[in-house]
């Protein structure tokens, strides 16, 4: 029975293709804004992710970095310094706001820098230095390269000018990039004193990172502190939920145009050998191995509309982030096992009126000629 | 109901619609047929011919009446057991071939294969047997459409043997072909009733077949009744010249005022390519 129905799919080769494209389509679109969303929220997190220290502590009541202010006093920064089991503490003042290059506007995370603070600084350079002095800035070299400037020229952050004295590597995306200045400096912009955002707690080695990080709440008040893995949990979550409502929308508008593309395939394949299908019945064919096979047509268009996204997904998207560098995209496994599940799910519900209509298929219709 | 009888019908109908709108197409038929006998059931269009043979192949349920194939009453089984009763028990073979396009010769042939036990693989010394019986051996990889009206016509008949069935239902089998084709299906029935001891229920116009029945049976307004002789009226078929009852022909053409019967669709569009060729002067 599947061999007649792979067969008959077969003689429809261009039908059959046609609609596998047009139910891949509507999957490439998904799994290319789950790239988009995944991509972007990856590179927002990429600051957390190469700082790395053991423990990040921030006022209480906030637990991750992007699009998040936090407000620390710098006694609470020297408290901690003096527990046992902590290393090293860096702390930066950050700020969420617009870099002004030129004409043109970037969202950055300002990061202020004490001096000789490698630390908390950029981790790879393009070109110039990695720290700067008063008046200097670091900015990421793609966003250099979009607004066609280079190390001497100047950017704006609020009213305040600063000379470009390094860039960056990996340290841009779409959503966010990571601008560093003096700690001086950002304090001006900030019109504050005395305080910090962050501190980049490092511990002794051997020593627990939960058991410190909870001591610390406990003997420093009012703020809050997070093992490393647990803090960029946080803020990966926090920033994929902002794009999670569009996937989501996103994927629902897309299975539903590939349900209808594969049950409109499924419909005309039943329409085409209807009298095909009532001279199996005829001979015998249970009314369910008949609506079996039409469900398995419907499978095999979805599952092939399927793996041509994969393979595009595999082959194409790779190639976006290589031309297009201000885009981050990142094709998770993930993305395709949500797919699959999704594409089954469309097999089924596509085949549905088809199959329906196959079981009330009247098998005296054989006779006729 | 005695052993040797393979069906029975017994007051058997069939109504459509209701009130003023009632359709008596089958109206209390009975009669048995006997294992290995091939019967012809005969009658003007309309006559309830491919309704008493639907209700037969269990292919639609009678208003009213029984029909027992090997003791088995069809008409008390439900919707899930009579496939098997279809594929097992019974051979169909249609005016219009009914292969399937997507599948070569031996593939339709092994199509109602599997259903039975042991499936396809099982049945398939059978239809090489029956290729081979029916000459089909160099068309056994080849795709309906390649093949001609008799190919397709010794393809179906070798589709309705494979699971062995008791009674084959053959509804017009050769109004599709020409004259020669169909005097090759209807020795090759012939043969199987007497070879395969399988009983042949045929519905059709061609008087030819009437040489290889057992018995005629006479259906006219849904019921049966005894054929007077008188009832022929034979015409030459202009394209192949071979014999046709025109009382009981259903395929004609008009052509400068004169009307001509046919004996098969195959005629009759070859007298439609050409009428000046082939009609009287």
């Amino acid at each position: 029975m599947f061999r007649w129905a792979w067969k008959s799919l077969l003689t429809q080769k261009t039908g059959v293709f046609g609609s596998a494209a047009g139910v891949a389509s509507a999957f490439i679109l998904v799994i290319f804004f789950d790239a988009v969303f995944r991509g972007e929220s990856t590179q927002i997190i990429t600051y957390i992710e190469h700082t790395r220290p053991n423990i990040w502590v921030m006022q209480r009541g906030v637990s991750n970095m992007h699009m998040a202010s936090s407000f620390l006093w710098d006694w609470k920064a020297d408290k901690i310094a003096t527990l046992p089991g902590v290393k090293q503490v860096t702390p930066i003042l950050y700020l969420n706001s617009v870099v002004n290059i030129g004409d043109q506007k970037a969202l950055s995370y300002v990061v202020g820098l004490e001096p000789g603070s490698a630390r908390a600084g950029p981790w790879e350079m393009e070109a110039g230095r990695s720290l700067p002095k008063p008046g200097e800035a670091i900015i990421p070299a793609v966003m250099a390269t979009l607004a066609d400037i280079g190390i001497g020229d100047t950017v704006s952050i609020t009213d305040k000018s600063f000379k470009v004295v390094g860039l960056s590597k990996d340290t841009y995306s779409m959503a966010n990039s990571i601008t560093f200045v003096t700690f001086k400096d950002l304090e001006d912009i900030l019109s504050s004193t005395g305080t910090y955002s962050y501190l980049l707690v490092d511990t002794d080695e051997g020593v627990d990172a939960n058991e410190l990080s909870t001591r610390i709440m406990n003997d420093v008040e009012k703020i809050n502190a997070m093992p490393h893995e647990e803090f960029i949990k946080s803020d990966y979550r926090m920033s994929m939920q902002m794009g999670l409502e569009i996937i989501f929308l996103m994927t629902v508008i897309c299975s539903a145009l590939a349900t209808l593309i594969v049950g409109f395939t499924a419909y005309s394949q039943v329409m085409n050998k209807r009298r095909e299908l009532a001279i199996a019945k005829a001979l015998g064919m249970r009314n369910m191995s008949i609506v079996n096979s039409v469900i398995f047509q419907s499978v095999a268009i979805t599952s092939l509309g399927f793996l041509m996204a994969v393979i595009f997904a595999l082959t194409i998207i790779p190639r976006i982030s290589t031309l297009v560098p201000q885009v981050s995209l990142l094709v998770s496994p993930s993305a395709f096992i949500q797919i699959g599940l999704v594409a089954l799910v469309v097999a089924i519900v596509g085949s549905l009126i088809p199959a329906y209509y196959v079981s009330r298929l009247d098998p005296t219709s054989a006779f006729h000629v | 109901m005695s052993d040797s009888q393979l069906l029975t019908t017994t007051h058997l109908s069939k109504f459509f619609g209701s009130g003023h709108t009632e359709v008596r197409a089958v109206n209390d038929v009975s009669f048995d047929i006997a294992h290995s006998e091939i019967v012809l059931i005969m009658g003007p269009s309309g006559s309830g011919k491919t309704t008493l043979l639907s209700m037969i192949g269990g292919l639609l349920r009678p208003t009213s009446g029984i029909v027992k194939i090997d003791g088995t009453d069809i008409t008390t089984l439900g919707e899930s057991q009579l496939p098997a009763i279809r594929a097992l028990k019974i051979g169909f073979i249609f005016q219009a071939f009914n292969l399937l396009d997507a599948l070569t010769v031996e593939e339709n042939i092994l199509f109602p294969a599997q259903l039975r036990k042991g499936g396809i693989n099982q049945a398939r010394p059978r239809a090489k047997a029956l290729i081979e019986k029916l000459g089909l051996t160099h068309r056994s990889k080849a795709l309906p459409k390649t093949l001609s009206g008799g190919e397709k016509q010794r393809v179906a008949i070798a589709r309705a043997l494979i699971n062995q069935p008791q009674l084959i239902l053959a509804d017009e089998p050769t109004g599709n072909l020409d004259s020669e084709s169909g005097q090759e299906v209807l020795m090759i029935l012939h043969d199987i009733a007497r070879d395969e001891g399988c009983s042949v229920i045929l519905v059709t116009h061609d008087p030819r077949v009437e040489d290889i029945a057992d018995r005629i049976l006479w259906l006219e307004d849904g019921a049966l009744r005894d054929r007077k002789s008188e009832q022929h009226a034979w015409v030459r078929d202009p394209v192949c010249g071979m014999r046709v009852d025109e009382w009981t022909a259903t395929l004609f053409n008009e052509y400068q005022g004169k009307r001509y019967a046919f004996c098969s669709k195959r005629c009759q569009e070859r007298f439609a390519e050409n009428p000046a060729n082939y009609a009287e002067m």
